[in-house]
């Protein structure tokens, strides 16, 4: 494990942390196939300089997302405001990094916990069925049925209530995306984990008498493992998407908040006079959901029970040479 | 097969009610309509207030359990789903603009499955090669950029075509040229010229959900045995993959439609604001800006039956594909 934390104490702690020491020994290989895949890595480097200029990247400049720059209001990238200044004359570049943070935030936070309230809720409904199964169910099919945007619309929207009024609108976004970001993952648990329940390793857990607590921790989870990470990076790129998208047409995040979707959308009416205010956050934007986009590919790859790759971790290449012998 | 199609009917009508109340409730607990009439001038006094709302059946000092009594009862007996603030009758108003909402999305959804379906069947049965590349890479490419980012690109496109023309070709807001006059021929070109773009604009991002599903499902059929021994009694692979693959590859995508239904209507949310479409979505934001707690339930109930209609088109889509089903 301390060798493992030398290599890359990132991605094992992210490991750590979802798998949650049942499948300890697969993680090297998990790893290894991992860092095989260069997109990848490429990915996950992209994301980590992101995060990492989001939270320390405040130091390198002199100006801060409150001061107003009178002398240079709307101006274009210069040496003295690495990205410009916006329409009120505030520094873009300490926009930008606090922008990012919010929106990395919100989706890692959303992309994790709604992960994780599938795989409670996805596996209480298989382990239970039944009744159980069925009420259960019943929920979470009117829960989709509900649009989220217009809920998050009434959510967000101004207005004097206490609850708005107390909390930040990233804080209220986090809290209306979990409501209705975690459905789907939870009904493809429920069908994988129903079909887990019928193998054979778990009838004869079954049979040699072994709780059924214990054969959900065992023998359901790590089976599913490879779907919850897929599930987050998944759920983090969904949650910044929304973010953006909400934030765009003016509902979500509100000002004085920032977040990318708040500088997109407010660049948005024009972007023929002040270009960089739009395409900037923009490419950012592209940056972020990119690398986790090239990320879940080499994850797909490396967590794949079904591949038994030593060589090469691309499924692609084994459909490749399957079908050139085919021809 | 109609008997089970009724049964999920009724399930679906249940829980539009359960929702369309779930959204009653936050509606009245949080939009206040009283906040928004102190900024008017003259300021009206709070009596003053009251008494409009009363009038219009939005009484705020009644508790919300006895304003959903209220609304619940105009509903069902009168199918009439309330006042707005301002004083206008949902239904008259609903009623245009869900016109206006189906006609730019119906054209969109049905472009949006064929393209992705028909993409999806060519790219699997070319994969890797460069075609497959570049249309994956594409729908990958829409996945990472938001609906309305996708739409406003869209948009500056082509503002940018009729700019470098010099002519008005396309027109990227609103739904007709107001005041236009003219032969049938005339007033159908205007029209063509307004849902070019939006239409456009959401197909392009609307199909590449579609095509990685079914590239996907074709491409794990494709390698199965009775696809195998179909090829080996003498059919080509596409013989094979037409008569065979196809259909069972397409269960999943026609199960898919009911989830992807909704999301184009989110979509069309986000179209309807960007291009200036007067339709539900946007009504619907501009009503809960307003604090117009009749109109956000109501578009909410909207949303809910659109989902139903999806879930149930392919409900009966599947049963038309899978044998399995059809038996039962």
């Amino acid at each position: 494990m301390t060798n493992l934390n030398a290599i890359d104490p990132a991605a094992v702690a992210e490991e750590a942390r979802i798998e949650n020491d049942v499948v300890i020994a697969k993680s090297s290989i998990i790893l290894r196939r991992f860092l095989r895949n260069k997109t990848a890595v490429a990915g996950l480097v992209i994301f980590l300089a992101l995060t990492v200029l989001s939270f320390v990247g405040g130091f390198f400049s002199a100006w801060d997302k409150e001061t107003i720059d009178p002398f240079n209001i709307g101006m274009p990238p210069s040496a003295e405001h690495l990205l410009g200044t916006s329409q009120a004359g505030i520094d873009l570049y300490a926009l930008m990094v606090e922008g990012t943070r919010i929106s990395i935030l919100i989706g890692l936070v959303v992309g994790l916990v709604s992960v994780l309230i599938a795989a409670v809720y996805g596996c209480t409904m298989a382990y239970f069925g039944g009744k159980v199964d069925k009420v259960m169910l019943f929920v979470l099919e009117a829960l989709i049925m509900m649009p989220a945007l217009l809920v998050v619309a009434v959510a967000t929207s101004g207005g004097g209530n206490g609850l708005r009024e107390n909390l930040p609108s990233w804080l209220l976004l986090i809290i209306v995306l979990l409501v209705f970001s975690w459905m789907g993952t939870a009904r493809l648990i429920r069908s994988l984990s129903m079909s887990l329940m019928q193998r054979d390793f778990v009838k004869a857990a079954q049979y040699m008498g072994v709780p059924a607590r214990r054969i959900v921790w065992r023998h359901l989870v790590p089976n599913i493992g490879s779907l919850l990470v897929l599930d987050i990076t998944r759920g983090v790129t969904g949650a910044i998407l929304a973010e953006v998208a909400f934030s765009f047409i003016g509902i979500g995040i509100k000002v004085p908040d920032v977040s990318l979707g708040v500088l997109i959308g407010q660049a948005t009416s024009q972007v023929a006079t002040f270009p960089w205010m739009f395409w900037v956050p923009l490419m950012v934007m592209f940056l972020l959901t990119g690398s986790l986009a090239m990320m879940n590919d080499g994850l797909r790859d490396a967590f794949d029970p079904s591949s038994s790759s030593v060589g090469s971790a691309k499924t692609g290449k084994k459909y490749k040479t399957a079908k050139k012998k085919s021809k | 097969m109609f008997r089970y199609l009724a049964k999920r009917a009724a399930t679906y009508l249940l829980m539009i009610f359960l929702t369309t109340t779930a959204g009653y409730f936050l509606a009245v607990s949080t939009l206040q309509p009283a906040l928004l009439e102190q900024e008017r001038m003259p300021r009206p006094t709070p009596e003053q207030v009251t008494n409009s709302f009363r009038l219009k059946g939005l009484d705020p000092t009644l508790s919300p359990w006895e304003r959903y009594l209220d609304w619940l009862t105009a509903v069902v007996t009168r199918w009439d789903w309330g006042r707005s603030p301002n004083g206008a009758f949902i239904n008259a108003e609903f009623g245009d603009r869900v016109w206006i909402s189906t006609r730019l999305f119906l054209a969109s959804i049905v472009l949006t499955l064929i393209i992705g379906v028909a993409l999806g069947v060519y790219t699997a049965a070319r994969q890797y090669k460069f075609q497959d590349r570049v249309i994956t890479s594409y729908s990958y490419l829409v996945y990472i950029v938001p609906a309305p980012i996708a739409y406003f690109l869209v948009q500056l496109g082509a503002i940018n075509v009729n700019e470098s023309i010099g002519e008005r070709i396309f027109f990227v807001t609103g739904i007709s040229t107001p005041g236009l006059e003219g032969n049938a021929w005339v007033q159908f070109v205007d029209m063509l010229a307004h849902y070019t773009v939006p239409t456009l604009a959401i197909t392009l991002v609307g199909w590449g959900t579609y095509q990685i599903a079914q590239r996907q499902y074709l491409l794990d059929n494709v390698n199965a045995d009775f696809v195998r021994t179909a090829r080996a009694k003498g059919l080509t692979r596409n013989q094979a993959i037409t008569r065979h693959a196809l259909r069972v590859s397409f269960i999943p995508v026609a199960q898919s439609i009911a989830f992807t239904i909704p999301a184009i209507f989110a979509g069309g949310f986000f179209a309807e604001k960007i291009f200036a479409w007067p339709g539900v979505g946007s009504w619907s934001i501009d009503a809960i800006a307003l604090q117009d707690v009749n109109a956000a339930t109501a578009t909410l109930a909207y949303g809910s039956v659109i989902f139903a209609i999806g879930a149930i088109l392919a409900d009966f889509a599947t049963t038309l594909v899978d044998p399995r089903v059809r038996v039962q």
